[in-house]
């Protein structure tokens, strides 16, 4: 998906950055001008939220203090769970909008167009960024009134790093995204098909965030359910936001202690995450490209 | 519509030097294979003149599609070398595309935004200037007749409208040259008309155009020229004039009393005449039918010497051949074959000429 310009060839096309902003804004536009698709999914996970710190709040206190060593409240414990389910429903709606485009023929009048290819991709991604950003900030907030209301705990009470690692969070989930919303497009562009891509990432969606610690602590979980967790990537989602959460090392699938705090969950975390995004980034990457340069048949 | 505006534009087209020499397409022996082994285009050898209206036919799976994905850098070819507007599809696509617009066969809107958004990002991606963009999409949506309407989503607009923003959306950068694949199939007479309007308008100010159709009347009537294409290669391809003429001529079909009984003896009477010079005559349900150029002077004689024979004629009708002829002789797989002069061969000199 490189630019195909070579040296020298008369052009009086826009530059990379511009062709990016034209494409980002015309995402941005269409979000805008649908504000149903961008509050709906939003919907199952603020029901998560409340209805599992209304319901389980109680009982489950116990169990995250002694795990976590230190007294947790549900709504603490649940909000980086519900941030990366955020952001995967957001991922999830990327390969939608690719689907779209590729049935609507939109994609192919971009190819036809003398716009950068990589900047059609990367224009696209940016927009599905930024939904991230505000959908998490929203979230975080959120927990937050829930918090307040219901034990008056101050801002340092409820993100123990404070403002900069709520920004953490933030790009916790970003990173998070890469890799499922690379998935999302492969199975787009494999379906070409919407209503089979909204049905696989949902199928996926659920058990995957059963199967990990967004819950509960991996200790207390079935045995096979642990190993599964083991391999969960929102596991290490969940666990890199929840340690800037707490401020303290929260995972416990891989022990690492040479970093020190919070690091020795944010380091393995987010390296894991890294790999995942590149090997996933490159397959859909791979798919995109044999999707533009064939076109659509 | 702005006349003055649209000519402004138009001027400022060719600036190319080579471009009174150059053909807006040139494609030699163009192969295209895919991946899987299907070979969509074999051999296909098609140059096209500035300025030309070229109508391409041919039957569905003929290769059509794949053609036009080529010739707008879609599909880079397996063989062969096309240029567009003197640039190398394979080398220079970036030039290529900014040279073209292109419509494609679905109708390709955002029906989430505007008329007015969807032209306005179409200047954008193809590098209208900001000091130019507001009077050239007032332009455009007075030329496609969305004026009215320029604020609504398109998804609130009918076929023929999505279909006319469409095409605004594929000329926002003034192309030299435009590709339109089928952009009239499924429009209501009306819808199609105006869009043609549209069509000729830009093509008369010099904009060449490539266009394929199901309507045959439709090329007949607006194309310069026709390339009809048959498994991936151009069989046959001139004006739709000689075109017809290639088929042989018209068609006389004459309508007999009791052809159970008597259609033996009118087509021994019919042959034994020999009107038109050893050209064969068919048996029909009804009676004979005879193609020959020359069946509108001479089909009298056959008349009067069958009647001469005792033989009762209930109706004839002359008919001159139509692009439906054309396209169904070439594309069942006949050699079109008049006068010793082998259809094939006209057509692959004519191509390349």
């Amino acid at each position: 998906m490189s630019a195909e310009t070579p040296d020298g060839q008369k052009t009086t096309g826009n530059g990379f950055v511009r062709d990016t902003w034209i494409v980002l804004k015309r995402w941005l536009m269409k979000t805008v001008r649908n504000p149903f698709v961008v509050t709906s999914s939003l919907l199952n996970p603020l029901v998560f939220l409340v209805l599992f710190t209304e319901v389980f709040g109680g009982i489950m206190e116990g169990t995250i203090s002694q795990s976590l060593g230190t007294e947790a409240s549900y709504i603490t414990y649940l909000v980086p769970a519900i941030v990366i389910q955020t952001a995967m429903i957001a991922a999830t709606t990327s390969g939608i909008g690719q689907v779209e485009d590729i049935e609507s023929g939109m994609f192919e009048k971009l190819l036809v167009s003398p716009l950068h290819r990589g900047a059609v991709f990367l224009g696209k991604s940016l927009s599905e960024v930024i939904r991230i950003v505000v959908q998490v900030t929203i979230i975080l907030v959120l927990g937050y009134v829930l918090l307040t209301l219901d034990t008056g705990a101050s801002l340092n009470e409820y993100v123990k790093t404070g403002v900069f690692g709520a920004f953490g969070i933030v790009l916790v989930a970003i990173l998070f995204s890469i890799w499922f919303t690379a998935i999302s497009n492969v199975v787009a562009l494999l379906t070409r098909d919407q209503e089979s891509t909204i049905i696989a990432v949902n199928v996926l969606q659920f058990p995957m965030l059963f199967l990990s610690s967004a819950f509960l602590p991996i200790e207390v979980l079935p045995g096979w359910v642990r190993t599964v967790a083991t391999l969960n990537p929102i596991t290490y989602g969940v666990d890199a936001a929840r340690a800037l959460m707490f401020g303290r090392d929260v995972m416990t699938v891989i022990e690492v202690t040479s970093f020190g705090g919070v690091w020795n969950t944010l380091v393995p975390a987010l390296g894991i995450l890294a790999v995942l995004d590149f090997a996933l980034g490159a397959v859909a990457i791979y798919f995109l490209h044999g999707a533009s340069s064939s076109a659509v048949q | 519509m702005n006349e003055y505006s649209f000519t402004k534009y138009m001027s400022c087209h060719f600036d190319r030097t080579d471009m009174s020499e150059a053909n807006a397409i040139d494609a030699q022996h163009v192969e295209l294979t895919y991946a899987d082994g299907t070979e969509a285009v074999t051999d296909l050898t098609l140059t096209i003149p500035n300025g030309e209206l070229f109508g391409f036919l041919g039957a569905n799976g003929a290769g059509k599609t794949t053609t036009i994905k080529v010739l707008t850098t879609l599909l880079e070819p397996t063989g062969g070398t096309v240029t567009v507007n003197s640039y190398d599809v394979a080398d220079e696509p970036r030039a290529v595309r900014e040279s073209i617009g292109y419509m494609a066969q679905e109708t390709s809107v955002d029906l989430e935004l505007t008329a007015r958004e969807n032209i306005q990002f179409a200047c954008e991606i193809y590098g209208v200037p900001a000091d130019e963009r507001t009077a050239r999409i007032d332009d455009l949506l007075d030329l496609v007749d969305l004026a009215d309407v320029a604020g609504k989503p398109a998804k609130e607009f009918s076929g023929g409208m999505k279909k006319r923003l469409d095409a605004a959306t594929a000329l926002v950068h003034e192309p030299p040259i435009v590709f339109l694949d089928e952009p009239t199939t499924g429009l209501d007479p009306k819808a199609r008309n105006r869009l043609w309007d549209y069509f000729e308008h830009i093509n008369e100010r010099g904009t060449t155009i490539f266009l394929t159709t199901q309507y045959l009347e439709e090329a007949d009537q607006l194309c310069d020229r026709i390339g009809v294409l048959r498994n991936g290669e151009i069989v046959a391809s001139g004006s739709p004039a000689e075109l017809k003429d290639r088929v042989g001529g018209a068609v006389l079909d004459i309508e007999i009393a009791d052809p159970e009984e008597t259609l033996e003896r009118a087509h021994r009477v019919a042959t034994e005449t020999d009107v038109f010079d050893g050209t064969p005559i068919d048996r029909t349900e009804t009676g004979l039918s005879i193609r020959s150029t020359a069946a509108r002077q001479q089909g009298t004689e056959l008349l009067a010497a069958l009647m001469d024979a005792g033989i009762t004629v209930t109706g004839f009708n002359i008919r001159d051949p139509t692009l439906d002829d054309v396209f169904l002789t070439i594309t069942d797989g006949n050699d079109v074959e008049v006068n010793g002069v082998d259809a094939e061969a006209t057509a692959t000199t004519e191509a390349t000429r």
